[in-house]
């Protein structure tokens, strides 16, 4: 029995309520996916495949069918993360303007490759795709906000401030 | 009549088809993966492609809609070298597994390649692979082998109605999987296998059995239900090895459901009574010769009140010989049609799903009504024998006890409740009619001859009105 | 050179130009919707097509045009969708139009609606858009409670309703039909055409998509007239100025607002942006995006206009100028531009899915010092196959540079497989 079976749900009364007043605004259910998805990611940091199954379920499709759309765009994580998800562009303006070299000082300073999770699960490090801030390269976003004109000193100084 | 003109020659079209169904009607041949004519058009393989008069680039023949005066180009030097390069990138990553692969013979991307591609490979980087998930009991999966042609995922959302079959991940490393090795849900899962146009989807039920350029095909219909789809039994060796589905577009478009393509199992089944068996003494049923099988049952008919139950899965020619014997040979005989439990006529039949399927799990239900048959419900007060006839799908009600006297094809298991079983033929080793619930008539063909002593129902007949009782009474 | 207070856009761009007070001051805040929900739709489309709007998402279609194509009947609501999927590496423009002056926006899309018979907008906006998301949802709110979105709008009795709709990371969701699909919860994979999104696009119902930065031109025409529009830009076909994005090795890297054909490449890399840093040597530049054919320095006296680009083999694209100096390895470079695309491809053509990869594939080889002689010709005749043979334009954007870039660099990359490494490493 899945959890929405048994009556236990793993996503709160407040997902459910925002759903609900996304519902109006399209003419189908199933256009509410990526919306459900980005609010249940919001809330465990990560899509497990139980949580996707409550998703198909209060959509009404198949739980294949939200697999394949969670799969295809790179925002879902479909494995944790740590508290602090770092993904670094390496796209060309970043590139020309040293991305590269910051990718490298953090693979050295928490000893992991891109990729990779630190063993207390506090850093995750992306390489990441134009983020459309080409004119104040370098950028990475660290969760959901964008730091941008970055030096690996201000990069240090980012870091070493976060809990 | 709207005109195009196709490699040179003028060809009618009906507004708004594409050119792939154009070109098929007029024997023009255009490669294709993605495209089948049950599914959606996704212009994805990028196989078929044609030059068009005053079109700059090349166009996909399935997503083109022909017009009036269109000049078309299908085997240009540039055609021919946008399909060469269309079938490299298909090989890049393709394995070359033709000799374990259970459908070199009839393989798509093989034959498409022969006769469109490079006979040499320019690929030098490491091939992509994946890891296989379980699919469940009817399909295999072999993820290397996929083209991305996208038809299974097709066929589950359009057809079999389910959204299980998905594309996950992107680009490259797209994998087309059920999700975590969940099996196939819908009862259509064989379809996969015939529309996979590589080996990825192969039917585990053949899988390593038969090279397929061994194998003769029998047009014939099934005998799963009601509906009668057409399909093509494939024998070798009087071994049935397989069934795949054939076109026919009012009854069941490219379609067969699993129960009706595994059907066929049971006719060289090792468990199948294939020599005539009788009662004899305490020793229970045991195997005997025609004529001796046939005394006992004669002896234990004659003279008694009995039940005739003609199975619904015999042919329209067996049932009209039925007929005319049994008030000759049994005069005091009750005669019903049986087939399956709860549909008692042709009234009672009705879809089983929204696809194919249909109540009724005999082929020639609305045929013996036709002919007069009475569908059975109960045994009528002072029965003492009953004599049924059936092929391979017909169940047999709950008899209470009662002798009987099984002719047609019977299970070892089935058999031991009766006290003489004459074999007959199954519907793979007979001609004959039959009629769905349109009242459609269709034909069945024989594709192998009566496995062992098993006899077809006139010869049977024929031997009963002919021999004499072991006291000489005829 | 533009003068700061002449600019339709840059001059607003602050944090401070956000709420619904100030653009009802200083930037004539929905008087041109005022004007618009009450003149016939006819008359904005018209309007439109005199203003010679181009598209300034990449492609540089007619605006007008393409609301032309629009049904007037339809069983199926229409759709009016802003693509603000901003994607395209090099691309900064419309990030900083939704964040400091989202009512633009709002407006443009509520006269956009009006005019094509939609009463239902989405803002597709990037994933990754966050707090831009987040501002324009608070945007649209204030103008729903001051009754400049909702029913009835300002009395006209024309209903229209904006809703945000966020991506999830996938460059491709900037192709139309792929953001049509996206829209709808399924897979941003693009689309079959026919049927164009003008007779069935989001929902099954007759839609236009249009680039944030084309919306947000559209007041200013309504409010002026087509013909000052398009007498803004400097070339026939092409009206109104636009916001020209430039990275790199720039000393002032970021966006201007010039006319559209307003400068050369040469005097917005050198006037505008300060020339090269470092004060080095010219390379290479990357006019519109990476999709766009790379140029050498001696091509940089070519207008920054739709036409002009497309003479010379490359094209304008989303105005997202990249440049390179002497100092940076243009293998390394192609190398990372190419895996972009692998990354990006959404699997479903052939050529695409299979080319791309085999490409980054080659170039990584040969980045690495593994390259072999044939690997050039290679490329090229990969390239070449994927060129024009796709279900979508990322195709010919991932062949494009490769393309480009191996026949004008040829040297460098002979120097790598000869060499087996970077020679200015």
């Amino acid at each position: 029995m899945t959890n929405s079976e048994v009556g236990k749900k793993l996503l709160s009364q407040k997902f459910y309520d925002e759903m609900k007043k996304l519902e109006p605004r399209y003419p189908t259910q199933v256009a509410l996916l990526l919306p459900a998805l980005h609010a249940a990611q919001d809330e465990h940091g990560w899509l497990s495949p139980e949580v996707m199954d409550e998703v198909a379920a209060y959509i009404g499709i198949h739980s294949a069918q939200v697999r394949e759309v969670a799969s295809f765009y790179t925002m879902y994580n479909l494995k944790p993360v740590g508290k602090y998800h770092l993904k670094v562009c390496t796209n060309v303006a970043c590139c020309l303007r040293g991305a590269e070299e910051l990718v490298e000082h953090v693979e050295k300073k928490y000893g992991i490759h891109c990729g990779e999770t630190t063993h207390d699960r506090k850093f995750t490090l992306m390489e990441e795709e134009c983020l459309g801030a080409c004119g104040t390269a370098p950028a990475m976003m660290l969760n959901n906000d964008y730091h941008e004109n970055l030096s690996v000193e201000q990069l240090d100084k980012i870091l070493d401030g976060l809990e | 009549m709207s005109k195009c003109i196709i490699d040179g020659r003028e060809i009618e079209f009906t507004p708004g088809q594409n050119l792939i169904e154009v070109a098929k009607k007029a024997g023009v041949e255009i490669p294709v993966f993605c495209y089948h004519p049950g599914l959606t058009v996704v212009a994805q393989c990028r196989m078929c492609y044609v030059e068009v008069e005053k079109m700059p680039k090349l166009q996909t023949a399935c997503s083109t809609p022909a017009t009036e005066g269109m000049v078309v180009k299908t085997k240009s030097d540039k055609v021919l070298q946008a399909q060469k390069a269309t079938m490299e990138f298909l090989l890049v990553n393709h394995p070359l597994d033709c000799p374990i692969c259970d459908k070199a013979g009839e393989c798509d991307l093989q034959d498409n390649s022969f006769k469109y591609g490079n006979a040499y490979s320019r690929y030098t980087e490491e091939r992509r692979t994946y890891v296989d998930l379980d699919m469940g009991p009817v399909i295999k999966k072999n993820m290397n082998r996929c083209i991305h042609c996208t038809r299974c995922i097709r066929f589950g959302t359009e057809v079999a109605g389910i959204h299980e079959m998905v594309a996950i991940q992107r680009g490259n490393n797209t994998e087309i999987t059920t999700i975590d090795g969940r099996p196939l849900e819908t009862e259509y899962a064989g379809n996969y296998a015939d529309i996979c146009p590589t080996g990825s989807l192969t039917l585990k039920d053949f899988r390593f059995k038969k090279r397929v350029w061994f194998l003769k095909q029998t047009a014939t219909t099934c005998e799963g239900c009601s509906r009668g789809c057409n399909m093509f039994l494939h024998q070798e060796g009087n071994i049935i090895h397989r069934c795949t589905p054939k076109e026919n577009m009012e009854v069941n478009k490219y379609w067969l459901c699993d129960e009706g393509r595994f059907n066929f199992r049971y006719v060289n089944d090792e468990q199948r009574v294939k020599e005539p068996m009788m009662t004899t003494g305490s020793n229970g049923l045991q195997p005997n010769d025609w004529a001796s099988a046939l005394d006992v049952a004669r002896s234990v008919l004659t003279g008694r009140q009995v039940l005739v139950l003609v199975g619904s899965d015999l042919t329209q020619e067996e049932a009209k010989l039925l007929q005319d014997f049994i008030p000759k040979s049994l005069p005091r005989a009750s005669v019903f049609h049986f087939g399956t439990p709860g549909i008692c006529s042709a009234a009672d039949d009705a879809p089983a799903d929204k696809i194919l399927k249909r109540k009724s799990k005999t082929s020639n239900l609305h045929g013996l009504e036709k002919l007069g048959y009475k569908g059975f419900s109960e045994i009528p007060a002072g029965t003492e024998a009953v004599l049924v006839f059936r092929g391979g799908r017909a169940v047999l009600p709950d008899l209470k006890g009662l002798f009987t006297v099984g002719v047609g094809v019977f299970k070892k298991n089935e058999a031991e409740k009766l006290v003489a079983v004459l074999p007959g033929a199954s519907f793979a080793e007979k001609e004959g009619t039959i009629v769905n619930f349109e009242g459609r008539e269709q034909k069945i063909h024989r594709s192998i001859v009566p496995v062992g002593k098993s006899k077809l129902l006139p010869e049977i007949l024929m031997m009963w009105a002919n021999s004499k009782g072991a006291n000489g009474t005829a | 050179m533009t003068q700061a207070n002449e600019t339709l856009f840059i001059q607003h761009f602050k944090e401070s130009s956000r709420p619904l007070s100030y653009y009802l001051e200083k930037m004539n805040g929905y008087t041109a919707a005022k004007k618009a929900l009450v003149m016939p739709q006819d008359d904005i489309i018209n309007e439109v097509k005199k203003s010679n709007l181009r598209g300034r998402g990449g492609a540089g279609f007619p605006t007008g045009m393409k609301w032309g194509f629009i049904p007037k009947q339809s069983a199926k609501p229409k759709y009016l969708v802003c693509n603000a999927d901003e994607s395209e590496p090099g691309t900064f423009k419309d990030r900083d139009l939704m964040r400091y002056t989202p009512h633009l926006l709002i407006e443009g899309m509520m006269i956009g609606g009006y005019a094509i018979g939609a009463n239902t907008g989405y803002i597709y906006i990037r994933g990754e858009y966050t707090r831009e998301a987040k501002l324009l949802n608070e945007a649209i709110q204030e103008a729903y409670n001051n009754g400049y979105l909702g029913k009835n709008i300002m009395g006209t009795g024309f209903n229209f309703d904006l809703t945000v709709h966020r991506g999830a990371g996938a460059y491709i969701c900037g192709e139309e039909t792929a953001l049509l699909n996206s829209l709808e919860g399924k897979r941003g994979e693009p689309r079959v055409k026919p049927p164009f999104p003008a007779q069935a696009g989001a929902f099954g119902g007759p839609t236009i998509v249009n680039n944030v930065e084309t919306l947000t031109s559209v007041p200013f025409i309504i409010n002026h007239g087509g013909e000052w529009f398009s007498k803004l830009g400097k070339l026939e076909k092409s009206g109104g100025s636009r916001l020209f994005g430039i990275s790199g090795h720039v000393k002032k890297p970021g966006l201007y607002e010039l006319p559209a054909g307003g400068a050369t490449l040469r005097q917005l890399i050198y006037d505008y942006a300060g020339g090269i840093l470092g004060d080095k040597k010219l390379k290479a530049v990357i006019p519109g995006g990476s999709s766009a054919p790379v140029l050498t320095a001696d091509e940089i006296d070519v207008v920054l206009d739709i036409e002009p680009m497309m003479k010379i083999g490359t094209m304008l694209g989303s105005a997202a100028i990249m440049v390179v100096s002497e100092d940076y390895c243009v293998v390394k470079l192609l190398t990372r531009i190419s895996k972009f695309y692998a990354h990006e491809s959404c699997g479903q053509c052939t050529p695409c899915r299979e080319g791309t990869r085999w490409m980054e594939d080659i170039l990584h080889r040969i980045e690495h010092g593994h390259g072999h002689e044939q690997d050039i010709q290679m490329l090229l005749d990969i390239s070449n196959n994927i060129n024009g043979r796709t279900l979508c334009a990322l195709g010919d954007a991932a062949a494009g540079p490769v393309m480009s870039f191996v026949k004008k660099f040829r040297a460098d990359f002979e120097a790598h497989i000869r060499g087996g490494k970077c020679p200015n490493a």
